[in-house]
């Protein structure tokens, strides 16, 4: 008979085999489902269906993702707060092209192959700018840095105009800034219908972001040359004057009479109650044209690129949103995140997101047969303007720069300055923040 | 008896301390903290904050500020536009209730109602009343044949619509202290005027306002000290705009602070307004001692 008794020895060899086990079974958990995440993001137009989006990324891959959502002011403060303790609270960080610069510039997002070596940016996904990447040396957004991020939401403005007053008028697609100020004018019929409805409000980026579409497609800049560092203001040469001119014009002749205190919502509302014939407006607007709960210009909306000065390409300035890996994350929730990005980059979550109503970030989609199915109208306008969208502000001290823009631009809507006054002023105190900070720049001659 | 006076001196200070400690860790340490952080430039490297010692430069970069100047001209038309009407408008609502023989209390609850009205429920109401395509404000004055006004969107109204809203929410605080105020007054004193002959008016010259007047100086101060802080009503109703016409302090630190993240700047331009309100407090409470005095 063997004897059941226990041995030391035999206790320790169980001991060994048990914990043997455990570790094999804790290895095989891990591979099986990652680490929960959270993400932070705000609270925009889009957010529905990235939610969506997201539930089906958990759905599929079993892993777990929470989304703390916020105002769009709101979600930079959580995001600050989170980055700089000593361990942070977010592991994907939802970043507007507004702030991000900070992000990279601050050390806050760790480059994401020093998390995965083997991530690779799906070539189809838009890099938008090369903002996705920051060379920390040369401190440009650039493909010589690393990949920092993987975009969101690849927002940029679009021309929408109302497809039943065109055909109604015998009018043509604008795709000039003389054709838009045209048709604005001979569809102006206030107080019933506007030309145009502009977003001339001072906000966070409210009217700089209505600007920048003029200011681009007239050939204009804030900058000499950002992609080599060079930020000579350039705001207040000819471009920028004619641009700025014509914004004024179109607001006075065609706009709504109270420009200067209509934001983002206003805009969208005066286009849905049928009372805008053309609003430029960042894209992810395009879902509440077409819902019928909310719109009563249903299936007469159309969309183009910006329009554009003859032989310039549209400008439609980036908008956008990147997701990046926090740098002060356990590394569990790091590889999480990536697993969380590698899935969102591939055209199935990408077509997933468009028929949730988001807008897809691979080109892959916009080549899909969905592209041209009626209610996705807008894809053809988009594959138009990515490639020329503008990265605007490749720094971190842009929301300084964004606050001047947004009060001077006000001030020359409300009437209370001119557009030379208001172009020179807001040079003047461009140059002084780059100064400041060190950046190679410096003035035009006032006009 | 000398060595137990002492015994007591340092008896009271132990058990006082504990309470004085947690008063400087809760009031005086942010308030240091704030002041020394102006004097500094704060950046972000590798994940970590950078300070650098700046001097004086934070408070000397202040009056080039062009949004800072706008925001103190504003604050200061706004805190004495508006609090000048709130303490009249207060006072005299105060008298007239205190006049009303039956339904004092109605009076008094209908009175106070805006007060209780939280800041972003302000917001909302204005903002409908003051839209310009159906507000009523613009359908009001429509039935009078007027144009309607984009009350918040032109820089000519949109500080004087943001002070009438001051204006709604904060005469109730007004006049509830006065009331309190005149309902404390010693009756005799009106009973001797009017045994001599005299008037409402001159009751209220004579005897009621320099009664009144340390109720009057607090109630100015005060609202003078919440009036130099607005901030919501600002926020929620023209952000500021349109261009500055509406741009006040606190609307330039929230800006200055937390947008653009100029922690340094924030700082020195938050110490600067409290200096501002703080010598406006011994200034109000200097011309009390002084009326009290004389009274």
């Amino acid at each position: 008979m063997v004897s059941r008794r226990l041995t030391r020895r035999r206790v320790l060899a169980g001991a060994g085999a048990a914990g043997l086990a455990l570790g094999g079974l804790t290895r095989r958990v891990r591979a099986a489902g990652a680490a929960p995440i959270t993400i932070v993001i705000n609270q925009s137009p889009w957010f529905d269906s990235f939610r969506k989006t997201v539930d089906l990324y958990q759905k599929e891959s079993g892993n777990k993702v929470n989304l703390d959502v916020n105002p769009f002011a709101g979600s930079l403060e959580k995001q600050r707060s989170s980055v700089r303790a000593n361990e942070g609270q977010f592991d994907l960080l939802i970043m507007n092209s507004g702030w991000f610069a900070e992000m990279y510039f601050g050390g806050f997002v760790t480059p994401i192959n020093e998390i995965d070596a083997g991530f690779k940016l799906d070539p189809d996904v838009y890099t938008l700018d090369g903002s996705v990447y920051f060379d920390a040396e040369k401190k440009v957004m650039a493909p010589s840095g690393k990949l920092m991020s993987v975009p969101i939401a690849p927002l940029i403005p679009l021309l929408y105009y109302r497809g039943d007053l065109y055909k109604g008028a015998g009018l043509k697609p604008a795709d000039t800034f003389a054709a838009l100020e045209d048709n604005a004018k001979k569809l102006n019929h206030p107080p019933g219908i506007y030309g145009i409805v502009q977003r001339g409000a001072r906000g966070t980026s409210s009217v700089s972001y209505d600007f920048y579409p003029y200011l681009f497609g007239f050939g204009g800049d804030v900058f000499k040359d950002r992609k080599s560092g060079d930020y000579t203001i350039r705001l207040n040469d000819d471009a920028g004057h004619i641009a700025l001119d014509y914004y004024l014009r179109l607001a006075k002749e065609a706009g709504h009479p109270k420009t200067a205190s209509l934001d983002q919502a206003e805009v969208i509302q005066n286009m849905v109650t049928g009372k805008a014939a053309h609003v430029m407006m960042v894209v992810s607007a395009w879902s509440q044209m077409d819902d019928p709960n909310k719109s009563a210009v249903v299936d007469k909306v159309e969309f183009a690129p910006t329009p554009h000065a003859p032989g310039l390409p549209p400008g439609p300035g980036l908008g956008h949103w990147l997701a990046g890996v926090a740098h002060n994350v356990p590394d569990d929730r790091k590889h999480a995140a990536v697993d969380f990005l590698k899935w969102y980059q591939t055209k199935d979550a990408q077509l997933a997101n468009a028929k949730n109503g988001g807008i897809p970030i691979s080109a892959a989609v916009y080549k899909d047969p969905i592209s041209q199915e009626r209610r996705f109208r807008w894809m053809p306008a988009m594959v138009e303007s990515l490639p020329h969208a503008v990265n605007i502000f490749q720094f971190p001290q842009s929301a300084e720069v964004i606050a001047i823009l947004d009060v001077g631009l006000n001030r020359a809507v409300a009437g209370e300055i001119t557009a030379v006054d208001a172009l020179n002023g807001m040079a003047g105190q461009i140059h002084d923040v780059m100064a400041k900070y060190g950046y190679k720049t410096g003035s035009l001659p006032l006009k | 008896m000398s060595a137990r006076l002492g015994d007591d001196r340092v008896w009271r200070w132990v058990t006082l301390s504990p309470a004085l400690l947690a008063m400087l860790a809760l009031s005086v340490l942010p308030l240091a903290n704030l002041f020394a952080t102006s004097f500094l430039h704060v950046t972000w490297a590798q994940g970590h904050a950078v300070r650098s010692l700046v001097g004086v430069a934070n408070y000397a970069a202040l009056p080039a500020d062009p949004l800072f100047r706008a925001g103190l001209v504003n604050t200061v038309v706004f805190a004495v536009a508006a609090v000048g009407a709130e303490m009249v408008l207060g006072f005299f609502l105060a008298v007239l209730c205190g006049r009303v023989g039956r339904g004092r209390i109605a009076y008094r609850t209908i009175f106070i109602l805006p007060i209780l009205v939280p800041g972003i429920v302000i917001g909302a109401i204005w903002k409908l009343m003051y839209n310009y395509d159906f507000g009523l404000i613009n359908q009001i004055v429509g039935l009078a044949g007027v144009m309607p006004q984009d009350w918040l969107g032109s820089p000519e109204t949109a500080l004087l619509s943001v002070i009438v809203v001051d204006i709604w929410h904060w005469t109730p605080f007004c006049f509830l202290l006065c009331l309190a105020g005149l309902e404390s007054l010693p009756q005799d004193v009106y009973e001797a005027a009017r045994i001599d002959g005299a008037s409402f008016r001159q009751e209220l010259r004579y005897v009621t306002l320099p009664l009144m007047w340390p109720t009057l100086t607090v109630t100015l101060a005060f609202r003078l000290m919440v009036a130099f802080k607005v901030f919501d009503e600002v926020y929620l109703l023209t952000g500021g705009g349109p261009g500055t016409s509406t741009e006040v302090l606190s609307f330039t630190i929230f800006r200055r602070f937390f947008i653009e993240d100029r922690a340094g700047y924030g700082a020195a331009m938050s110490v600067a307004v409290i200096f501002l309100v703080c010598g406006l407090l011994v200034v109000a409470l200097a011309n009390r001692r002084r009326v009290v005095t004389t009274v």
